[in-house]
């Protein structure tokens, strides 16, 4: 009973590209899809996450369908995967992983804190998710359950950010020059950028350094035309090809991308640029293949050169220490997985709890109001102690009619389950000692005082028998003039409350 | 403590001159040891993946150790021996010094990785003074000559931190000369362009003490009419030309390795002075 989360799809561990670009839904799609999904008679809620890497459906089965209704679910959305993007169903078998069970949330939980992504702790999947989680809110596809998980899911990506390393350093070739250029000068503040050579990934380096607050950039390149262009790119100078050295002498990061055979940085040119900038720190970033630095220009005094392969270097090293963060981010997930699953538990007799909490509140509030009417008028000694007893009494008969109603009345469920139900409920001694009919005053009372005590802390037991529950709020008047007569022979014994309000009393003599 | 009763017994001060010889205060135990602890926690720090707290516990130790030893100058100060009494009090005057920079250093920026060097280096200046058979007051030893010793310490105190981070200027450097992306310089060390204005500021604020302290050191002499044929006066004048030249070099424009050479070069010279002093008093000449 009650929803049951479950995940199917594929992702860059299951499937090559070729598959996932045929898998892959765009964002116009998406709220279509969601909805022919929930409209499946197994699926409830649905959230459809599509990028480069994964596409993934996270999906619930409905409120009241059985624990059993996962497996048809899940054949429902692989059935309507294979027909939607016309994939043959033994090809997507191969690459398709179906998450049912306690694994769900803990996949879900580590897609969103990025450590099933390709690059671990890379900060593009939360934002994702994030506009998945929208989109299926928007199309109103996501209902508590998902919502729930999705929240969870993002506040454990935020936990496993600001908890872990797991996404501090650079892991990708163009961030790292940034990286390299903070360990010679810390702050980027203020230090002019060069680039020689109007590549691609030069261009990327040279905004990750303007992000970290480096000041100018200037463009120079063989050709003038393409070092405008990518100077209007980057809202950079350009620079004349032929003042290298002067160039050089006057920025701080330089990083080379030109497609010439030959360096174009050779040990003397950086010399004597050195020797204009006194000496002062010059990080040079060579990401050309062949180099565009002489390698010796590394050895000189102040001048930090870098080569691809040191970034390339660098980039996996901080992949492999994010790695090591792993551990701990798995711990967060799975200590946040198991929270949410606890929630999830008690979410079938949530209603029920709620329900019976209400019942039994209104029904010692009425009582309340009558007997509050008559202490204010009664000021006699004796009359006032007389007044708490009897509303007592009253409530707690009120309370228990309608489940003693049940159990006399017999039909399904039997009163022999009902009796052991209601054992389970509360601590009434040794069960199947009474018989079910005769229930006496002296027996009651203990039980009502029992119940007293424990409906202030509405514990959840698990086979909860809600159709009592449900059975039971029905106007006092009806339940009163229908009472057996059993229960009014051991009424008129009790000396009736005395009759103050018109309205009240009116009631009593009615059901007398 | 036997000393501070002769004194109330006495009641009157000129028997302050039987205190001089004090035993160590229970403080400067404490001192030593958290010392040692924080030495332990600071190289714990260089090791592969220490764990977490191991950043915050040095640092910690250290703290509790400058106010330990801070309580020890203070105690032996209420005894009349004060920084300026002997070669050795100002040692341990120096390595406190050393420590309270260290601390802001720590507090500021990211050079808790400094307290692997720090630590040794306080505890043992700091065992070395106050252990060694040197601490007797110097004969004659006149207001001139405290401010002499007391300067020549704080002057040292700022040469040495300056030492220590153009040590780990030079570590660091090297390691990024020669792409070694390790996981502790490479990850945890703090930028070398900030390493070296720190040098810097330290040898910038260091030197005119030291110079104060040589001028005074040479009027003392002329004082005292003591002899000026001594080897460590003129290796004192090595140390102070060298940082003289440092000063000169840097205001042209030079920095980074050679200048954190020179850093070393300058402090060691001044140090074998301090040894030299060290050495003699204990040898009682």
């Amino acid at each position: 009973m009650g929803s049951t989360l479950f995940v199917i799809g594929l992702s860059w561990k299951t499937a090559p590209v070729a598959v996932r670009e045929k898998l892959a839904f765009s964002a116009g799609e998406i709220p279509g899809v969601l909805r022919e999904l929930t409209a499946q008679p197994n699926i409830e809620e649905a959230l459809l996450i599509s990028t480069c890497n994964r596409v993934e459906i996270y999906a619930t089965t409905p409120r009241t369908a059985p624990a059993s209704a996962v497996a048809s679910a899940t054949a429902e959305a692989r059935g309507f995967l294979a027909r939607s993007r016309d994939v043959s169903s033994e090809d997507l078998a191969e690459c398709l992983y179906e998450i049912t069970d306690g694994e769900a949330a803990t996949h879900i939980f580590h897609v969103a804190a990025a450590l099933d992504s390709m690059v671990v702790g890379e900060s593009q999947i939360t934002g994702q998710l994030k506009e998945a989680y929208g989109a299926a809110v928007h199309a109103h596809t996501a209902g508590p359950v998902l919502g729930r998980c999705m929240e969870r899911a993002f506040g454990t990506a935020k936990r496993v950010r600001s908890e872990t390393g797991i996404a501090r350093g650079a892991a990708n070739v163009s961030s790292v020059a940034v990286e390299l250029a903070q360990l010679v000068f810390g702050e980027l503040t203020g230090r002019r950028v060069l680039l020689i050579g109007a590549g691609k990934m030069s261009a990327l380096a040279a905004r990750h350094l303007r992000s970290h607050g480096a000041a100018a950039v200037s463009v120079t390149n063989r050709s003038r035309e393409r070092a405008r262009e990518l100077a209007r790119d980057i809202e950079g100078e350009v620079e004349p090809w032929d003042e290298l050295e002067s160039l050089l002498a006057r920025h701080d990061v330089v990083v080379t991308s030109t497609a010439s055979p030959q360096p174009v940085l050779t040990v003397p040119l950086v010399k004597r640029a050195m020797k204009t900038r006194r000496r002062r720190s010059l990080v040079i970033v060579d990401i050309a293949v062949p180099r565009d630095v002489e390698a010796k220009a590394g050895s000189l005094d102040g001048v930090y050169l870098f080569d691809v392969d040191d970034l390339r270097r660098v980039a996996d090293q901080n992949i492999e220490e994010r790695w090591r963060e792993a551990d701990a981010a798995a711990a967060i997930v799975a200590d946040e997985v198991e929270q949410f699953y606890r929630w999830v538990k008690i979410q079938p007799v949530v209603p029920t709890i709620r329900a019976l909490r209400e019942h039994f509140a209104g029904v010692a509030e009425a009582e309340v109001d009558k007997a509050v009417k008559s202490l204010r008028q009664r000021h006699e000694p004796g009359e006032q102690e007389r007044i708490v007893r009897r509303l007592g009494e009253l409530i707690a008969n009120k309370l228990l009619h309608d489940p003693m109603a049940a159990l006399k009345a017999g039909g399904e469920p039997s009163p022999e389950e009902l009796v052991a139900a209601l054992h389970r409920l509360y601590p009434l001694g040794d069960p199947g000692i009474e018989p079910p009919r005769r229930a006496h005053a002296p027996e009651k009372k203990p039980t009502a005082r029992d119940q007293a005590e424990t409906s202030a802390e509405p514990r959840a037991p698990a086979p909860v028998p809600s159709e009592v529950a449900h059975r039971a709020p029905a106007p006092p008047e009806s339940r009163e003039a229908n009472a057996p007569a059993a229960d009014d022979a051991e009424r008129e014994t009790e000396p009736p409350l005395p009759e103050v309000a018109t309205h009240a009393g009116g009631r009593r003599r009615g059901s007398a | 403590m036997d000393g501070r009763v002769d004194i109330f017994a006495a009641g009157a001060l000129p028997v302050v001159a039987a205190v001089h010889t004090t035993a160590p205060s229970a403080a400067f135990y404490v001192a030593l040891v958290l010392y040692g602890a924080a030495a332990l926690l600071g190289v714990g720090a260089f090791s592969a993946s220490p764990p977490r707290w191991v950043h915050i516990a040095g640092p910690v130790a250290m703290g509790l150790a400058f106010l330990a030893h801070a309580g020890d100058i203070s105690f032996r100060a209420f005894e009349g021996v004060h920084p300026g009494y002997s070669v050795r009090e100002a040692l341990g005057f120096l390595s406190w010094v050393i420590v309270g920079g260290y601390l802001c250093f720590a507090v500021r920026g990211r050079l808790t990785l400094l307290g692997a060097f720090v630590a040794p280096a306080a505890m043992a200046v700091l065992a070395a003074a106050r252990l060694s058979p040197s601490g007797d007051a110097l004969v004659g030893l006149t207001l001139l000559g405290r401010i002499h010793i007391a300067l020549a310490a704080l002057g040292v105190a700022l040469f040495a931190l300056a030492t220590l981070v153009a040590g780990m200027y030079l570590l660091e450097e090297r390691n990024l000369k020669r792409k070694r992306f390790d996981r502790v310089l490479f990850r945890r060390g703090v930028a070398l362009e900030r390493l070296d204005a720190l040098v810097h500021r330290l040898v910038f604020v260091g030197f005119p003490i030291f110079t104060a302290s040589i001028v005074l050191g040479v009027a003392w002499m002329a004082e005292r009419q003591a002899s000026f044929l001594r080897i460590e006066y003129p290796l004192a004048l090595v140390a102070w030309a060298t940082f003289a030249s440092l000063l000169v070099v840097r205001a042209r424009g030079w920095r980074g390795r050679r200048s954190a050479q020179l850093t070393i070069v300058g402090f060691s010279v001044a140090l074998v002075v301090f040894l030299i002093y060290l050495v003699r008093r204990a040898l009682g000449a």
